[in-house]
């Protein structure tokens, strides 16, 4: 052995970063802003358009904690969205209860169901747990079909209520600052996730990249993928919550819709899947795009639109539009 | 009269001069702001079939309106946006329609599943609302601004397969048995229901009765089914691909029913007809219309002719004997109600559209309390003699008799359904 010894690394200076109590506080601060801004501009259409645009940053989001830090492609993101909107239909039926405790109940159902997803999937990885996933939104659609107290196959109505909470004049506007929170939180908690020193975010990583290898230096690799799972199907439910009271009406083909399975995972790919700022940044460019082409070429071009905008993605910005940023950094 | 001297004989004279022309082009030329008429429509998607021609007859009413003068002298626009044949994006077009193109008047999309998820928005905002081809879509909301077109009453879920039931009955031997298909959406359910519960009543023996997935691509296995259950009498209630694929199927199966059919929504477009040539044969179909001399109305015909063509140019369902009469008598009621009322006041439009009888092209219209025909008027008619995969037999009276109800009957049922073998 030499006595050589290696020079000393020199220390980096730690980058400077955002503590998680300030990056929450941001997130509660930008969420008031838009509500403002929303207020401001006060057309209900405006309300509508940014609830779209919103359940999406969510779904988005929710998607990434498991696809883009943990690498698990989930094609069953309309199962848990779906899930989510019928535990509100299913829970405000049988217990009369208003938006906010369903939402609390679509996050519980959701948890639940991801966490069993997780469990069920333990030895799937790869191509089969991405099959296995759309499996369970064929299940789930098939038991929605025939469950006649949600519905079934007709569809169920659910009226907005009369009464609209202090200060809004609309439920239209209520329900927007919901999903502004909602999307504001789900951001937050990705950050998180993405940033947590205890270890999720850098062992989903290691998962993501080789699991036997971080299974062997000790990561606990079924815990985490099982903690993911569960937050992010509890959080896709979630997204689904506030869908039938924003329509009015909710049925099993719209609610399992192939848009919400290809927006959830186009999004983040659009984005960047590596931060939280990518499905915020993929949702809001792709959604908007859509709800724009809805009411103005034709509706039909909508899944037109995330092909191309794919394809576009695929070709000149494989790490989405963050990864064109780093890029230019570097 | 007061004496008028050659001055002001000559004032008036000029006068005269200026407005009679100033009126008359006031009657051809509407001007102001025009009155926008906003809905959405099926453009794309599995009802697109019926939207297209729906979305065309509205324009063209609207052309017609216009060269006639416009409405209260002002110019009609209409505003549509395709819905996709999803309801999903019904609630995000409506509200744009009111709050962002601050329409005046709103109208409905083509099918119930459309109709039913504009309902809360169009609720919200207090507008009367006129739909097209929506069956009991009422029945929960009892909204009192809603107008259905759809002449199948108040209470589908007991009255819609009357007529069937009926046909049934009147044959010789008398069936003992019917075998019930359906479906699973909305509409087809409370044709079902309906069929189940006058079936019952009739002392018919219900021997199958399923309802199959929208998502259902192979409908072999449910007609072979149907024929081990042996029914005398077959209900059968579908959407246009289904509808081909049920006879196609049929056909294959070589299948020898005494009476067959139902609301089978299909060969009410003309594609569909055209495709299925000789397999139409015997079927019975619930419809609306059928160009039979005993079902004329003044202006059916006509309005007929006059879309055809602007169809052909559009390359739209080219006889439009389903879809345009009614999209026509949608608008017409709207307009008569304007024209009634004398402005947009909703309230207004509403309360008139509930007192008036309107003279459409689809014969004198009224609405009860749900907005609904206060006696329906389904009928059922049957294909007969269909050769080959020619057009112009569908345009003659004889190729789709109208079988019930009485007053319209134009032919006798002929049997058995045998898919064309």
């Amino acid at each position: 052995m030499s006595d050589a010894t290696l020079p000393a690394m020199p220390v980096l200076p730690a980058p400077r970063r955002m503590g998680h109590a300030a990056f929450w506080l941001a997130c509660a601060v930008a969420a008031l802003a838009v509500i403002a801004v929303l207020r401001g501009i006060g057309s209900e259409y405006a309300y509508f358009a940014a609830t779209f645009v919103l359940q999406y940053v969510v779904l988005a989001t929710a998607w990434n904690i498991l696809g883009g830090y943990a690498g698990y492609v989930n094609f069953g993101a309309a199962a848990f969205f779906a899930a989510g909107a019928y535990t509100t239909v299913a829970i405000g039926k049988a217990l009369g209860l208003s938006l906010l405790p369903c939402i609390a109940f679509a996050a519980l159902v959701g948890g639940a169901l991801g966490l069993g997803t997780g469990l069920l999937t333990l030895r799937l990885r790869g191509a089969y747990f991405a099959i296995a996933t759309l499996c369970l939104s064929v299940v789930l659609q098939t038991l929605v079909v025939n469950w006649s107290y949600v519905g079934g196959s007709r569809g169920a109505y659910v009226i907005r209520p009369r009464d609209v909470p202090w200060p809004f004049d609309t439920y239209g506007g209520y329900l927007c600052a919901v999903v502004v929170v909602l999307a504001a939180a789900a951001i937050a908690i990705a950050r998180t996730i993405e940033k947590s020193r205890l270890g999720l975010g850098l062992g989903l990583a290691a998962l993501r990249d080789d699991e036997q290898a971080a299974e062997a230096a000790g990561v606990p690799t079924l815990r985490l993928k099982l903690i993911a799972t569960t937050i992010s199907g509890a959080m896709m439910a979630v997204a689904g919550a506030p869908l039938p009271l924003l329509g009015s009406y909710v049925e099993p083909n719209s609610a399992f819709g192939l848009a919400y399975a290809v927006n959830a995972i186009a999004m983040p790919l659009i984005g960047g899947t590596a931060s939280w700022a990518g499905p915020l940044i993929g949702a809001v460019v792709l959604a908007s795009l859509q709800q724009a082409a809805t009411v103005t070429i034709s509706s039909a071009a909508n899944l037109l639109i995330v092909g191309v905008v794919l394809v576009v993605f695929v070709c000149a910005a494989p790490h989405g539009i963050l990864g064109l940023f780093k890029k230019g950094a570097r | 009269m007061r004496g008028l001297s050659r001055r002001g004989l000559g004032r008036a004279a000029v006068a005269a001069a200026i407005t009679v022309p100033a009126t008359a082009r006031a009657q051809s030329t509407p001007s102001g702001e025009p009155i926008r008429i906003g809905g959405s429509m099926s453009l794309s998607g599995g009802l697109a079939g019926n939207g297209r021609p729906a979305g065309l007859t509205h324009k063209l009413w609207a052309d017609e309106v216009n060269a006639r003068g416009g409405l209260l002298g002002r110019p009609v626009q209409i505003v549509t946006y395709d819905d996709q044949s999803s309801g999903a994006q019904v609630p995000g077009i409506y509200t744009k329609l009111i709050d962002v193109d601050k329409v005046d008047l709103v109208v409905s999309g083509y099918a119930t599943a459309i109709i039913a998820p504009a309902m809360p928005v169009v609720m919200q905002r207090n507008r009367a609302f006129v739909s097209l081809f929506g069956t009991g879509v009422n029945s929960e909301f009892k909204y009192d601004r809603y107008f259905s077109i759809n002449p199948s009453g108040s209470n589908p879920n007991q009255t819609f397969a009357k007529g069937f039931i009926e046909l049934a009955l009147a044959m010789d031997p008398k069936p003992r048995s019917i075998a019930i298909v359906n479906l699973d959406s909305d509409f087809h359910q409370r044709a079902a229901e309906s069929a189940r519960a006058l079936a019952r009543s009739a002392g018919l023996r219900v021997v199958y009765d399923r309802a199959y997935p929208p998502t259902t691509v192979d409908f072999s296995p449910i007609i072979r089914a149907v024929q081990a259950a042996r029914p005398d009498v077959v209900f059968v209630g579908s959407y246009p691909p289904d509808t081909a694929g049920l006879l196609r199927a049929a056909s294959e199966l070589r299948v020898n029913f005494q009476l067959f059919g139902g609301p089978m929504i299909g060969p009410h477009i003309t594609a569909q007809k055209l495709q299925l040539g000789p397999i139409l044969n015997n079927l019975v179909v619930w419809d609306v219309y059928a160009p039979e001399p005993t079902l004329q109305f003044p202006g059916t015909a006509s309005l007929i002719e006059r879309y055809q063509p602007v169809a052909a140019r559009e390359g739209t369902d080219a006889l439009g004997y389903y879809v345009p009469p009614m999209a026509y008598t949608q608008m017409q009621v709207l307009e008569q109600a304007v024209k009634k009322v004398g402005s947009l006041d909703q309230a207004a439009l509403a309360k008139a559209m509930h007192e008036t009888v309107f003279d459409t092209v689809i014969g004198p219209v009224r609405f009860d309390a749900q907005g609904e025909w206060p006696e329906p008027r389904d009928i059922y008619t049957q294909y007969q003699g269909v050769q080959g995969n020619g057009v112009d037999q569908f345009k003659k009276a004889g190729t789709q008799v109208i079988l019930y109800p009485a007053q319209y009957k134009s032919g006798e049922l002929r049997k058995p359904y045998t898919a064309g073998a």
